[in-house]
């Protein structure tokens, strides 16, 4: 019990006798991990989004305006029947022509020039879940083009294909950037145990000198890596939190992208709790690699 | 007897110059033996071998049957829970007070919080300064911290004492105390080697001497035979 006393007692008067250092430590990483995190947000919203677009397309069966309804009820059964298919809406030459109305009623005139009602038949089709990617889609869209009675099959996929390429890179500038900060925080943390081993070498010399094991030596400033960056990582969540919020307010008073800002999420908290550990994982790494770097002195 | 300590046929140089040369010493269990030589004979680099913080170059070094320069690396802190240390500069922490300072060896050794205060009572009240357990050692005088300093190397019942010109910063007053102290702990059955150049120790002990010059081993003999007591 004392043994564990004593470890935390030294970790915490190191963090107390370099308190300069300390808070420096943890402001510096502290905003690093924000950088990253900055990054981390972004690509967990448009990964969000896009799941949710993807939740979203919908593919149009056009009809030949030649189709008979017995056809067109075979057709509807079929594709029910399709395991591909989650849903599947049968809209009318009428209903299109009245949802174009509602939708576009300045341009109802273009219509009218024409007499005849231009717009195909349709059926509106949602894929099951599990065959909503771009691949699935196309291949199921190829397939109903073929069959009898369809004029054409249309989904947009292409701009969901844009961001999904978007997504990947602001995942891979996240990685790089994350690497490269995260080696930045380790360097940081380092060196203040660094400059705590220099302060306390006497100690260390004394303890050894009374049989004290490598490891035993070692603990505090673990410890104390693990806490300054648990400190950090748990900063840079409250900077980037007052951030974000301040960014949600603004897009909600501008107005422009009003109804987005319900969309806009922040971390989970088990994502939250996760980078906190990931905080205290690099300060470890820190004090390793300092330990490794100047060692405790020869056993 | 059996012999706790066995230097046999060590060598060590640093740069060239030879800071012991084939010495060769056996300590048997429940001796005090005095360790003398003028500065830079070679007498500290003897003790630091003893607890493995050096390595001879040449030779081997055997502490309460364990071959020292066969030790693994974690295997050197549990030989230095066996000896005791006292050196001549205390090397006592400023910030903790005279009881955690003697308390330390017991902390890194995992002893009970019961049995810390038991030992590190009895430690302070043999060498004299357990009304000062709470006080900073900065507060105390050479001589007190000295005390603690012993203290702290015999908490928990070493086989083998070793001082490093634990006189070195006292006058010959408080000289004479630690010598006393020393006796004692020696007298309860622990081997105590004092490695010294001061005239006033050798004065006050009668016991096995052993002289190094320039890391040669140049006489073994009690001390008083010498100096014709």
């Amino acid at each position: 019990m004392r043994r564990l006393v004593y470890i935390v007692r030294e970790a915490w008067a190191n963090m107390r006798a370099n308190r300069t250092t300390t808070i420096v430590a943890i402001l510096t990483t502290a905003f690093t991990l924000a950088c990253v995190g900055i990054f981390l947000l972004l690509y967990v919203n448009l990964r969000n989004a896009a799941g949710w677009l993807q939740e979203d397309v919908k593919i149009m069966v056009y009809l030949e305006d030649s189709v008979q309804a017995a056809r067109r009820q075979a057709l509807e059964k079929e594709l029910k029947s399709d395991r591909m298919v989650f849903g599947v809406l049968f809209v009318s030459k009428e209903q299109a022509l009245g949802e174009f109305r509602a939708q576009f009623p300045a341009e109802t005139h273009l219509l009218e020039g024409l007499g005849e009602n231009p717009l195909p038949a349709s059926f509106v089709v949602t894929l099951a879940p599990n065959y909503r990617s771009p691949q699935s889609m196309k291949g199921w869209a190829e397939r109903v083009q073929t069959m009898e009675g369809v004029a054409k099959v249309d989904y947009n996929q292409e701009w969901i294909n844009v961001l999904a390429e978007l997504i990947g890179y602001i995942e891979l500038a996240a990685i790089g950037v994350g690497l490269l900060l995260s080696a930045a925080s380790v360097t940081i943390i380092g060196n203040t145990i660094r400059l705590a081993l220099s302060t306390r070498r006497e100690e260390i010399e004394i303890l050894r000198s009374v049989g004290a094991t490598r490891t035993f030596i070692r603990i505090p400033y673990f410890l104390e890596g693990a806490v300054l960056g648990a400190f950090g990582s748990a900063l840079s969540l409250g900077i980037l939190k007052v951030g974000f919020e301040l960014f949600r307010q603004q897009m909600q008073s501008a107005g422009r992208f009003s109804g987005i800002e319900s969309l806009l999420s922040f971390f989970p908290f088990s994502l939250c709790i996760a980078l906190v550990m990931a905080g205290m994982g690099l300060g470890l790494a820190g004090s390793v690699v300092s330990l490794l770097r100047v060692g405790e002195g020869r056993a | 007897m059996d012999a706790i300590i066995q230097v046999i046929h060590v060598s060590k140089w640093y740069d060239r110059r030879a800071a012991l040369s084939d010495v060769t010493i056996e300590i048997e269990k429940g001796d005090f033996v005095l360790l003398m030589g003028p500065s830079g004979a070679g007498k500290s680099t003897l003790l630091r071998m003893l607890i493995g913080e050096e390595q001879p170059d040449e030779g081997q070094v055997f502490v309460h049957g364990k071959n020292v320069t066969k030790l693994k690396q974690s295997e050197i802190p549990y030989l230095r829970r066996k000896i005791g240390s006292v050196s001549q500069d205390f090397r006592l922490l400023s910030k903790k007070s005279v009881f955690d300072n003697v308390a330390l060896p017991l902390v890194v050794q995992g002893v009970s919080e019961k049995d810390i205060r038991r030992k590190v009572t009895e430690a302070l009240r043999a060498v004299g300064v357990d009304h000062k357990k709470d006080q900073s050692p900065n507060s105390l005088s050479a001589g007190e911290q000295q005390r603690v300093c012993i203290a702290r190397a015999i908490v928990n019942g070493p086989v083998v004492l070793l001082a490093d010109e634990p006189t070195g910063n006292l006058d010959p007053e408080r000289t004479g105390e630690i010598i006393e102290l020393f006796k004692l702990i020696n007298a309860r059955g622990t081997t105590v080697i004092v490695a010294t150049h001061d005239p006033h120790v050798m004065k006050q002990i009668n016991r096995r001497a052993v002289t190094l010059v320039q890391g040669v081993l140049m006489e073994e003999g009690r001390l008083a035979e010498r100096v014709g007591v």
